[in-house]
């Protein structure tokens, strides 16, 4: 959202520098993305009376002699007090108030770009010379209109003075350009529809100033009580209806038939019949502030709705009233709310045909949809240049349907984006008629009609000045208090001391405004008196509390990251999705994976069951880079729908340890090496463990290969703790990995549930030997045996040796005796 | 004749005919080559099925149970120069230190979880256009990997509720993996690392607040840091705050240049209700920030990329 301060300063005297005050948006109100410097954007750029016009016979040029003022203008030559430019525009005429561009000067729509486009002196058809140039909107960057120059009312008098513009006024004084435009973060304000307007933005601005904050100032319309406004020929009359009297009351023919309050708690329009010609041929202020917030001017009607929604927040929406009735197929205009049917089809003003669903509102013609509601306009009852009468809507829907079209339809427009923040109900009449008070050179109102089913309860909350204090930690008095909450519109009555509790305390009863529909307890009303007051004014203490405790799973990750990479290996971080190709590839069933719906590719679809694939993808990509030699590990989490769930209902989580040893050089036994730091981490961790061949059959062990991998169990439970070995030949393949490949998964919680953190510690060596033994039993038979030939002695594995053609191996052992 | 030989002969045959089909008349031809087509298939993922048999059939078996195969040489670790440890790791390693230093218990949070902890026990209204914010992912069953720590608030305030009963603070922190539904690019990353905190007592008060958070970013940057807010949204904190620290002199920063670090307030009283903690008797402060840029500022790393890509490379340098 683009915030023009100059337009802010129109509702708040301002008194200190720019930078300070956006200094404090950001700090008390919401973060201020950027900040675009229109100082000097336009300058040099003057207001200039075309005195004689003479048209360049066979050419589109005329050769004008303008009144540029009385004041001296570098770099150009006075002919008769008067400047020679050829302008090429139709519309250039003796007599008219018109906008130059002084030679130098830059032009506006150029800023910002690379190389910014400098007037200068031109000669033009080889013999006319022309200073500078009659600027059209588009140059201006007021838009993309570039069928004329922009005219000015010579009627039109200067921001806040008597004095009618004349020739060498500045351009940026007459609409107060010199300005600097915020850019707003808008997710930070999702809760604050209010401020998706001018007033509500400049509201908030004289809260965090201290100042009372008054609508009323400079003459700006009330959005509570709306100005009396002309109905039909009769002279200023008060409306008959007012938003705040009767409901649902309709005058004369306009008809509002709403489905169901819950989709539209009010519906308020206007009937404006057209009753002379428009003044739209001179450039305003509204199509220089639509401008700044980055919308284009279209034509007067809809430039009136856009400009009140960026001045209230409150969407506007304007029907062409004949082909609305058309449409209808009666004779009077019928306005009906409801839900749209599903498969109910609308073409919108974009020219896209849209199929609806029951989620969304549509708003009809008699049964006919001519809108969605609160996104956009149908193409049946466009405004176009034809257009004789109209109707101006004003209404709010329910944001839960809104946000559901959105979805739905992919509509992000700027009516939307204050529809789904919930705007109140309170202003819709008062914006229509605001709305026909702009409009009132071309059109008079008709008819007036609101539909208020819905009306909001007033909303009041109590709280005390020591729950305030106490929650933020500060010592606000009860006068500072009401002051912050009265100058943003908040009534607030304090009660006697003697109904509550601490006697030294004040309880407050806080009314909110209408327009805060996101005020509902009172930690909501310690934010506004915290907020506004700037929390960085509440100085940081410290409590003092318990010691904390050890998270064991946490400690553990820390011990296997720290010994593992002292073993050389690396630790890594890989998603958590993966594809359903890579679980293939795995030899992992894809259904027993929970599946993403909204995946961001199909490389990212499914939860992983296990940590290896993932890694083996990364071997072969590190084995490119090149890396010669890698043991890879990642502890995350892994989930499979087979493991049902919790007691909470969410699906059971493991963590896994997951490693993968992978070189391409290397011809002896990769299954030794994962061995190998699995017997480290186990040694580390104190646990007993011992290899079994495959019995299982889980997603963990189907790529692996049966004869040369095994399951890991603790030596007295028998319970599995993971799996190691090599891969299938065909997955090595899929992989595009070497033999010297080999993998391990392990259960986390399983070591935390066998670590021993007490052992026994022997110290000083008495005696060594080796011993060798030829046998045709296991390593860990033989092992078994000579552990029970020395059963105090420490037993290590020195060699294992086979002679060619024979059964029996020679298994060599150190033994350490200690005391 | 093996298996394989024999598929590969029936593969031959239905080849040959198809030869045939140019014979046929014109109108039996489509179905003809359907037909046909079916059984190459068939024919293909058998013979695909076989040479995976076929590739994984020779296989020597070893010595499960062994330290080294027979004739090789024990195996060893590699060197200790190739280790390392994951930067985000050593990070969170150390980010949770400092919290427990000062009293925190560590929770780590689920990587799958479910609407009612992401969204519903946070006081986010039904279907509101807040829950669009955080770009969730989801899966058939509707459940959601979590877009921030703060879905293990609620079982964080129920797992220590017990804590207040014996008069004393719920203190944790609650470091994990979060994701979100966005594009990649240098500074964003669909996966990222999150640490939550959460803190509840009789007398708590904004004020602690940021002198914890001060106190901690004091600590994990070893300086004296001047800190700012500013307001923020959301649902489950009323006050909302946006917290932010004056960039550290030992990276780089300058005088006035300040860094978002998280998104902190005071715990919605509905949070609590849900949890069955009364808001009445208890207050609250909970904050969240994203590890991820904790190390990228730490460390000076351009693209956030390099975190989840596995390149050894990049990995090694983090001893």
């Amino acid at each position: 959202m683009k915030i023009s301060l100059n337009w802010i300063k129109k509702f708040v005297k301002i008194a200190i520098p720019d930078e300070e005050l956006i200094r404090l948006i950001g700090a008390r109100l919401v973060e201020v993305e950027g900040v675009i410097d229109e100082t000097h954007k336009y300058d040099h750029i003057y207001i200039v009376r075309v005195e004689k016009a003479e048209k360049i016979p066979d050419t589109h040029l005329t050769k004008c002699m303008i009144n540029v003022g009385d004041e001296k203008i570098a770099h150009v030559e006075y002919e008769d007090g008067l400047v020679q430019v050829m302008c090429g525009a139709p519309n250039v005429r003796e007599g008219m108030l018109a906008v130059w561009i002084a030679p130098g000067a830059i032009v506006p729509a150029s800023v910002h770009e690379d190389a910014p486009f400098v007037i200068g002196k031109r000669k033009m058809l080889k013999k006319y010379d022309s200073y500078g140039m009659l600027a059209g909107a588009d140059e201006l960057d007021f838009g993309e209109d570039h069928s004329g120059i922009v005219e000015i009312d010579p009627t039109q008098t200067m921001p806040d003075s008597e004095m009618v513009v004349r020739p060498g006024d500045k351009l940026a004084d007459l609409f107060e350009l010199n300005d600097k435009v915020l850019d707003i973060e808008n997710k930070s304000l999702t809760h604050r529809p209010d401020t998706f307007g001018i007033i509500g933005f400049a509201r908030e601005v004289a809260g965090i100033l201290g100042i009372q904050f008054s609508e009323n100032q400079n003459d700006i319309f009330s959005t509570r009580s709306p100005r009396p406004i002309v109905m039909g020929e009769a002279s200023l009359g008060v409306l008959p209806l007012s938003h705040n009297g009767l409901k649902n009351a309709n005058s004369g023919s306009l008809k509002i038939d709403i489905q169901n309050p819950d989709i539209c708690p009010r519906y308020s329009a206007i009937v404006l019949e057209k009753h002379g010609e428009m003044k739209d041929k001179y450039l305003t202020m509204v199509d220089t502030r639509l401008a700044k917030a980055g919308m284009h001017p279209i034509n007067k009607i809809v430039d009136a709705t856009n400009y009140l929604m960026l001045l209230t927040g409150q969407p506007l929406h304007a029907f062409d009233y004949d082909k609305f009735v058309a449409v209808g197929g009666g004779e009077k205009p019928e306005i009906k709310v409801r839900l749209a049917r599903e498969g109910e089809k609308i073409v919108l003003l974009d020219d896209k045909e849209v199929e609806l669903n029951n989620d969304d509102i549509v708003i009809c013609s008699g049964d006919n949809p001519v809108a969605i509601a609160g996104a956009m306009g149908g193409k049946s009852t466009e405004i176009d240049a034809d257009t004789k009468n109209i109707i101006i809507e004003s209404a709010t829907f329910s944001l839960y349907h809104l946000r559901k079209t959105q979805m739905a339809h992919g509509i992000f427009s700027e009516a939307i984006t204050r529809f789904t923040k919930g705007q109140p109900s309170y202003q819709t009449l008062a914006v229509a008629e605001e709305c026909a008070r702009m409009l009132s050179d071309g059109y008079k109102v008709a008819e007036v009609a609101d539909d208020y089913l819905a009306e909001p309860k007033e909303i009041v909350v109590k709280v005390t000045k020591a729950e305030i204090n106490n929650l933020l930690g500060t010592n606000y008095e009860t006068e500072k208090i009401v002051k912050t909450l009265t100058n943003v519109g908040f009534q607030v009555k304090e009660e006697s001391a003697s109904k509550i509790a601490e006697k030294d305390d004040v309880m407050l009863i806080v009314t909110a405004p209408e327009w805060r529909t996101d005020i509902h307890i009172k930690e909501d009303i310690i934010e506004e008196v915290g907020r506004l007051n700037g929390y960085d004014n509440i100085l940081p203490t410290l409590p003092l509390h318990a010691t904390a405790e050890m998270n064991s799973e946490f400690c553990l990750k820390r011990e296997v990251r720290d010994l593992f990479s002292k073993y050389g290996a690396n630790e890594l971080l890989t998603y958590s999705f993966v594809s359903e190709k890579l679980l293939e590839k795995a030899g992992q069933d894809a259904t027993n994976s929970y599946r993403i719906i909204n995946s961001i590719s199909p490389e990212l679809q499914y939860v992983r069951q296990s940590v290896v694939p993932s890694l083996l993808e990364k071997a072969y990509m590190n084995e490119k880079l090149p890396v010669e030699k890698m043991a890879m590990f990642e502890m995350n989490k892994v989930y499979q729908k087979s493991w049902g769930v919790n007691e909470e209902q969410v699906p059971v989580e493991r963590t896994h340890l997951g490693l993968v040893i992978a070189e391409r050089k290397n011809n002896e036994t990769a299954y030794y090496k994962a061995k190998k730091y699995v017997d480290g981490l186990m040694d580390y961790l104190n646990i007993s463990v011992i290899y079994l061949p495959l019995r299982v059959d889980i997603a963990e062990t189907r790529m692996l290969e049966p004869k040369r991998a095994a399951e890991i169990r603790n030596s007295e439970t028998d319970e599995i703790i993971g799996v190691v070995g090599e891969l299938k030949n065909s997955v090595k393949h899929e992989f595009k990995l070497g033999d010297y490949t080999a993998v391990a998964e392990i259960d986390i919680e399983k070591l935390m549930k066998y670590r021993n953190t007490h052992e026994e510690i022997k110290i000083g060596q008495v005696k060594t030997m080796d011993e060798t033994i030829e046998t045709d039993m296991t390593y860990e038979e033989t092992l078994k045996e000579i552990k029970e030939k020395y059963p105090e002695a420490e037993i290590e594995p020195m060699s294992i040796y086979q002679a060619p053609g024979r059964k029996e191996k020679n298994i060599s052992f150190h033994i350490t005796f200690k005391k | 004749m093996n298996e394989l030989e024999k598929l590969k002969l029936d593969l031959k045959n239905l080849n040959e005919e198809a030869a045939k089909i140019r014979e046929l008349e014109r109108e039996k031809r489509a179905e003809f080559g359907r037909k046909l087509n079916l059984q190459k298939q068939e024919i293909l993922a058998q013979i695909a099925a076989a040479e995976r048999r076929a590739i994984n059939k020779d296989v020597v078996p070893i010595d499960i149970t062994a330290p080294c195969n027979v004739n090789e040489k024990l195996p060893e670790y590699y060197s200790v120069e190739q280790g390392s440890r994951h930067p985000l790791m050593t990070e969170l390693d150390r980010v949770t230190e400092i919290y427990q230093m000062m009293g925190f218990d560590v929770l780590e949070s689920r990587q799958l979880d479910d609407e009612y902890h992401m969204f519903d026990s946070l006081n986010f209204a039904k279907e509101h256009p807040a829950r669009d914010g955080y770009d969730t992912f989801r899966t058939e069953e509707g459940l959601i990997p979590p877009a921030h720590t703060s879905s293990m608030q609620n079982r964080a305030l129920k797992k220590y509720k017990s804590r207040l009963d014996e008069g004393k603070p719920i203190a944790v922190v609650i470091p994990g993996r979060v994701y979100r539904n966005e594009d990649v690019d240098a500074t964003h990353e669909h996966t990222f690392y999150q640490c939550e905190g959460v803190y509840v007592s009789t007398d708590c008060t904004m004020s602690q607040m940021l002198g914890i958070l001060r106190e901690f970013f004091e600590k994990y940057y070893e300086q004296k840091l001047n800190i700012r807010t500013q307001p923020g949204y959301f649902p489950f904190t009323e006050p909302s705050l946006e917290f932010m620290i004056e960039k550290p002199f030992a990276l780089g920063g300058k005088k006035g240049e300040f860094l978002e670090m998280l998104g902190c307030g005071m715990i919605h009283p509905n949070v609590l209700k849900v949890a069955g903690i009364n808001p009445e008797k208890y207050h609250g402060f909970a904050w969240g920030g994203g590890i991820d840029r904790l190390v990228m500022l730490k460390y000076r790393l351009p693209d956030v990329r390099y975190f989840e890509s596995g390149n050894l490379q990049f990995l090694r340098e983090f001893k």
